[in-house]
């Protein structure tokens, strides 16, 4: 909201306090002060007011003149000055800038020859001086000012104009008088509000019911309380200058009296008010209703619109003529030959007002201030003010009566506190004394003062009808504090006592995760939650995409939201690969939302790319990434988060699925049991429909929030042995759709049972793999190293060849697979 | 014997520097000093030294032996440093670049929250986590939003459709819907319904607005939030945390102020300024970084504390705010674009 210093002077005398002390009372006073404009004349040195003398033709120029100009005697007496302005006619008054003067883009002005001939400085024009954007020739000053005067003293002062942000709690403050009145509690100074003489005992005419025989209100709970005053013999014409500079000031432009009176009335009081041309109302009637589905009405802004059912109007016999509180019609407007008005000045319900203007997607002053709440309390008052105004600069008198529909709203409210409490709250001591004057200065005024036993006085305070959101004793600390300056809170040492718990388990997951895989190599990224449904097409079912899809998305590329990190990870890849930079190792943790048992289930994830293609070249190349260097990442995160992945089931994404490659990837895990991950090579053709250039291996793991605990469990120490361990290699020969997990499986079977406890069976590690010459069509071999040892001596060959022997023949007889010799 | 002797040496000497391969040696050495080698078998003879001669024969023998095995001490020591040498290429060129990727990086907006979090915890502050989808309660309701207020429009905040089902974000009431946080205040709800005052928590995390995307807009972005509740907590103990912060991040210099503020949870509030004159970017005096107040007796009141026992105080910033003034970045987006060049400055 704009606030012009000028205007505000009218309530509160600032005289002596700069722009720049006012613009800092009112950010500490709660509001944001988002720009000051300064209007009117800068402040000039060396410029003043002179007086043409004489004016020849310029010798060498035929559009110059050369002039005589009296300037004064403290500034030299007569000059000569050249002017090319086409108005430096003899007689004339003007602004004369000396010679040292400086004028706006440092325009110095100096002793000078013009086409040979001396000038001793220079007239100037209302543009050279900043006062108006475009003029034709030299500013002439009316009123025969006196010679020599500085120009400051004969321009217009100009004026000082606040944007500030006004909080939604502070409606009272969308005034000037709000605004006053907050200022002359900071600065201490008194508030004077408009004198308003209008009282409706004065009216003396009578009603002109021809004009307006009713006010009827069908939606009181809407609109509840409505009044109507009648004005006729009004002419309507230019409002008087210092309205028009008010308004002008605060960037509304003037239009008429009538019209810049309502707007100033609104502006002053924070009240919106109305004027009607009092011929136009059909039927001489006003009804406040609900428009009925489907009315229509053409609004100020010459737009047509369309009303619902549940929208307030006010209505004449026939038509609406205002959308309630928000906008008039175009066609009931006051116009330059109206001369018998309708003034409304009305209390409608915020949520009203609030809905319409958003259903219609149409807002104004008015609306603004019903939205934010107007004080019913003022309502009169503010009414009174528009009727003054109106007799005072359009003439004319009150027809009868106002009409005034709707019950009184009491109003009544009290706050006790004790400055005890209000210190307390505040950590710090204001005398009681300045707490009281702080409040009162907001015209909060004690209406009892009673002593409680232990915590000194206790103060009633009625609370001003305008300052609603004032309501418990918690309301005035925060008064307090902002009159006391929260500037001053003092600044001490946190006293807290120590009260550390531990870290939510998911705080530490991602923390572990970041951690492990910068320890790697890799770039964390974090990308949007929000992804299209095109990209996450690739890695959900249609349906599952559909699920992830927001109410009211706000752009068709953050539509969705994500069930993976893989697909913004591949875009940051993109993103690099496509501006030549560098690129491979990706990361990132964060939130995805997955589908669980019907519902969706929010979950904490991690993921990883490896691109193949770096876009780097290395003068040695190390061994790429593959899909086990992938199931490796994948387990560390999983290990992270108390799975160990190497002894989960995994099985082989087997068909074309979601963005990964068949064949060359592998999921673990269940989000039906809490969690799930994917790992290996991205789809290829995927890769190409993004762009991406080269092979990702990836992984993908997530797990429902609730799921991740911190294990507490310390795991126990095993003792080991300090003997030597005895190895036996045994390759196996299997047909070649068995997996590695299975031989693995039934080979440390065996084993175990051979072993018995003899001794002890320490690993059974996979160390080759192989397939083609030498072996029987559609088969493989598996070669294991056994590794055995016992815990009180050294193994004899005697012995662990017995086992050995006896773990080949049940190997054998267990599953039909054949031993390579 | 002697000259036998003086032989045995001379060859030894010309056979062993031509050797270069441990079987070579071992033969070799076997050749002189083996049970069947040659020296051995000079030795066997001296048993037909006359007895007077015995010991400078035997002199000589001991010193032939002396020579001999520094001989072939001398040739293995050869062998095995050249095996050795074997091994190694040629010298590296230890000014050629590493060609192993380089060291990972932590993403900027990792640094600043784990910088906060540090921070915070010194002062007793735990951090949790909550739901980035959740309901109207724990966003709004319960923080005392008015039913009216703008922040709920839908024009503002993400929702998600009525259909929609979370079976891990609760509700509060079964009509309300679901949403994406606009605050991590939300964390403050669930946190005060779960457990018992006193609480001291800072919750980190992602929350969303329906905005357009520009320069220092995003639909998502990281706020990180403080929250105290205590007996007799005041504004001047708010104040502290403040000043502490800032002063641990940005150093002793730094200063801090309230303005006063409005928000519907917190009573009195303020917006937080900052002066550090030394950050990147920042020529203004003070800069807005937070928000904060006392919390609202309404909110103790919603999940079920007695106002007129607990007090508290909270505090939320921007991450991405904090993190650009930081480091001195000028544009959000730069955060969710993750180039390599951007994401290697921060490590």
């Amino acid at each position: 909201m704009k606030l012009s210093l000028s205007w505000l002077q009218s309530y509160v005398d600032l005289t002596g306090v700069s722009a720049d002390d006012i613009s800092r009372a009112i950010t500490f006073l709660g509001f944001e002060v988002e720009q000051v404009i300064h209007t009117g004349a800068p402040k000039f040195n060396q410029v003043v007011v002179g007086h043409i003398l004489t004016r020849d033709k310029h010798p060498n120029a035929d559009k110059l003149a050369v002039c005589t100009v009296d300037v004064g005697e403290a500034s030299g007496g007569v000059r000569t000055i050249v002017c090319g302005a086409p108005n430096c006619d003899v007689g004339n008054r003007v602004p004369v800038a000396l010679p040292g003067a400086v004028l706006p883009g440092d325009f110095v002005i100096k002793e000078a020859k013009v086409r040979g001939q001396a000038s001793s400085g220079m007239m100037c024009s209302a543009k050279e001086l900043t006062l108006a954007e475009d003029a034709q020739g030299l500013l002439l000053l009316a009123g025969e000012p006196t010679v020599g005067t500085p120009i400051n003293e004969v321009l217009p002062a100009g004026d000082t104009v606040f944007d500030i942000e006004i909080t939604p709690n502070r409606p009272d403050c969308l005034s000037h008088l709000g605004v006053a009145r907050e200022l002359a509690a900071w600065f201490k100074k008194d508030l004077a509000y408009p004198s308003v003489s209008f009282t409706p005992a004065a009216i003396t005419a009578n009603p002109r019911v021809d004009l307006l025989k009713s006010v009827r209100v069908e939606a009181a709970t809407d609109c509840p309380l409505y009044t109507a005053t009648v004005v006729t013999g009004v002419k309507v014409g230019p409002s008087p200058d210092w309205i028009q500079q008010r308004l002008t000031a605060v960037g509304l432009r003037p239009i008429n009296n009538v019209v810049d009176i309502g707007n100033y009335v609104m502006l002053e009081y924070g009240q919106p008010v109305h004027a009607f041309d009092a011929q136009k109302l059909a039927g001489a009637e006003i009804v406040v209703r609900h428009a009925t589905e489907g009315e229509k009405i053409t609004t100020l802004d010459d737009k047509a619109r369309v009303l619902s059912a549940n929208m307030l109007v006010i209505a004449d016999a026939t038509k609406p003529v205002v959308i309630a509180g928000i906008m008039g019609s175009a066609d009931s407007g006051v116009s330059s030959d109206t001369t018998d008005l309708v003034l409304e000045v009305a209390y409608f319900k915020r949520q009203s007002v609030r809905a319409t203007a958003k259903r219609l997607g149409l807002s104004s002053d008015s609306s603004y201030r019903y939205e934010r709440g107007v004080d019913v309390h003022s309502l009169d008052e503010a009414a009174h003010r528009f009727i003054d105004l109106i007799l005072a600069h359009a003439g004319g008198q009150v027809a009868g009566p106002i009409h005034r529909v709707g019950a009184d709203i009491p109003w009544e409210r009290e706050i006790t506190v004790t400055p005890a409490y209000i210190n307390e709250k505040l950590g710090f001591e204001i005398p009681a004394d300045a707490i009281r004057t702080a409040l009162e200065s907001l015209e909060l005024s004690v209406v009892r003062e009673e002593d409680t036993e232990s915590r000194g006085p206790a103060w009633t305070f009625s609370v001003p009808s305008w300052r609603d959101d004032l309501d418990r004793p918690i309301d005035l600390v925060e008064e307090v504090v902002r009159l006391h300056g929260t500037e001053k809170i003092p600044t001490s040492v946190i006293t807290a006592p120590g009260l550390v718990g531990n870290d939510d388990p998911i705080v530490l997951f991602n923390r572990m995760v970041s951690s492990a895989f910068v320890g790697q190599g890799f770039n964390e990224c974090v990308n949007y939650t929000l992804r299209p449904a095109k990209e996450l097409a690739a890695w959900a079912t249609p349906a599952a995409v559909a699920d992830l899809a927001l109410a009211n998305p706000f752009v068709e590329d953050q539509s969705h939201l994500r069930n993976t990190l893989v697909s913004g990870l591949l875009e940051s890849l993109k993103l690099n690969q496509s501006r030549g930079v560098a690129v491979s190792h990706l990361f990132e943790t964060g939130r995805v939302f997955i589908e669980r048992n019907g519902q969706l289930s929010e979950c904490v994830a991690a993921a990883f790319v490896i691109a193949e293609e770096t876009g780097e070249r290395s003068w040695r190349t190390r061994e790429p990434a593959d899909f086990y260097t992938a199931k490796r990442h994948t387990a560390t995160i999983a290990a992270l988060a108390g799975i160990e992945l190497e002894r989960q089931p995994t099985a082989l994404v087997a068909a074309p699925a979601l963005g990964w490659q068949e064949g060359h990837a592998a999921t673990a895990g269940n989000i039906q049991h809490g969690w799930t991950s994917t790992f290996g090579l991205v789809s290829l053709a995927h890769l190409k429909s993004l762009g991406i250039t080269g092979k990702v291996y990836a992984g993908f793991f997530a797990m429902v929030s609730e799921k991740v605990t911190a294990d507490a469990d310390r795991r126990g120490y095993k003792p080991f042995s300090l003997q030597p361990a005895a190895l036996r290699d045994l390759a196996i020969i299997v047909p070649g759709t068995t997996t590695a997990a299975e031989v693995q499986k039934a080979l440390a079977k065996v084993a175990r049972a051979a072993v018995g406890n003899a001794f002890a069976l320490e690993a059974v590690n996979v160390f080759d793999v192989y397939q083609g010459k030498g072996l029987p069509e559609g088969t493989k071999s598996l070669a294991y190293s056994l590794v055995f040892r016992a815990t009180d001596r050294t193994l004899t060959d005697d012995e662990v060849n017995a086992v050995f022997t006896k773990i080949q023949d049940d190997l054998v007889k267990a599953t039909g697979w054949s031993i390579r010799k | 014997m002697q000259d036998q002797l003086s032989a045995l040496l001379a060859k030894a000497a010309t056979e062993l520097p031509a050797i270069h391969t441990r079987p070579e040696f071992e033969a070799a050495k076997a050749r002189f000093v083996g049970p069947n080698g040659e020296l051995t078998a000079l030795m066997k003879q001296m048993g037909s030294v006359p007895k007077e001669q015995k010991p400078v024969v035997g002199k000589l023998v001991n010193e032939a032996k002396t020579a001999l095995q520094a001989h072939l001490d001398a040739a293995l020591a050869r062998i095995e440093a050249a095996a050795l040498a074997a091994q190694l290429g040629p010298a590296v060129d230890p000014t050629l670049p590493s060609p192993d990727r380089a060291p990972g990086t932590h993403h900027p907006l990792t640094l600043v929250r784990e910088e906060m979090t540090r921070i915070l915890r010194k002062v007793g502050f735990t951090v949790v986590e909550g739901p980035e989808v959740e309901t109207e309660y724990y966003c709004f309701d319960a923080l005392n939003t008015p039913s009216d207020h703008p922040a709920r429009d839908a024009q503002d905040t993400f929702y998600l459709p009525e259909s929609a089902r979370f079976g891990n974000v609760s509700k509060k009431n079964p009509n309300e819907k679901y949403l994406l946080r606009t605050h991590t205040s939300s964390v403050q709800i669930r946190t005060m319904l779960k457990g018992e005052p006193p609480i001291r928590i800072v919750s980190p995390g992602r929350v969303y607005r329906r905005d357009t995307t520009d320069a220092t807009h995003s639909a998502n972005f990281h706020q990180l939030e403080c929250l105290y509740v205590d007996k007799n907590v005041s504004v001047r103990d708010l104040k502290a945390l403040l000043d502490y912060i800032f002063a641990s991040l940005l150093g002793k210099d730094t200063k801090t102020r309230f303005r006063p503020h409005y928000f519907g949870y917190t009573e009195p509030s303020f917006e937080v300024d900052l002066s550090a004159k030394h950050l990147p970017k920042v020529n203004k005096d003070w800069i807005e970084i937070g928000g904060c107040g006392m919390v609202d007796p309404v909110v103790f009141k919603d999940v079920g504390y007695d106002p007129e026992v607990w007090s508290g105080y909270a505090f939320g910033m921007g991450l991405e705010r904090l993190a650009m003034l930081l480091y001195g970045i000028d544009d959000i987006r730069y955060f969710y674009q993750n180039d390599v060049r951007f994401l290697r400055q921060f490590a």
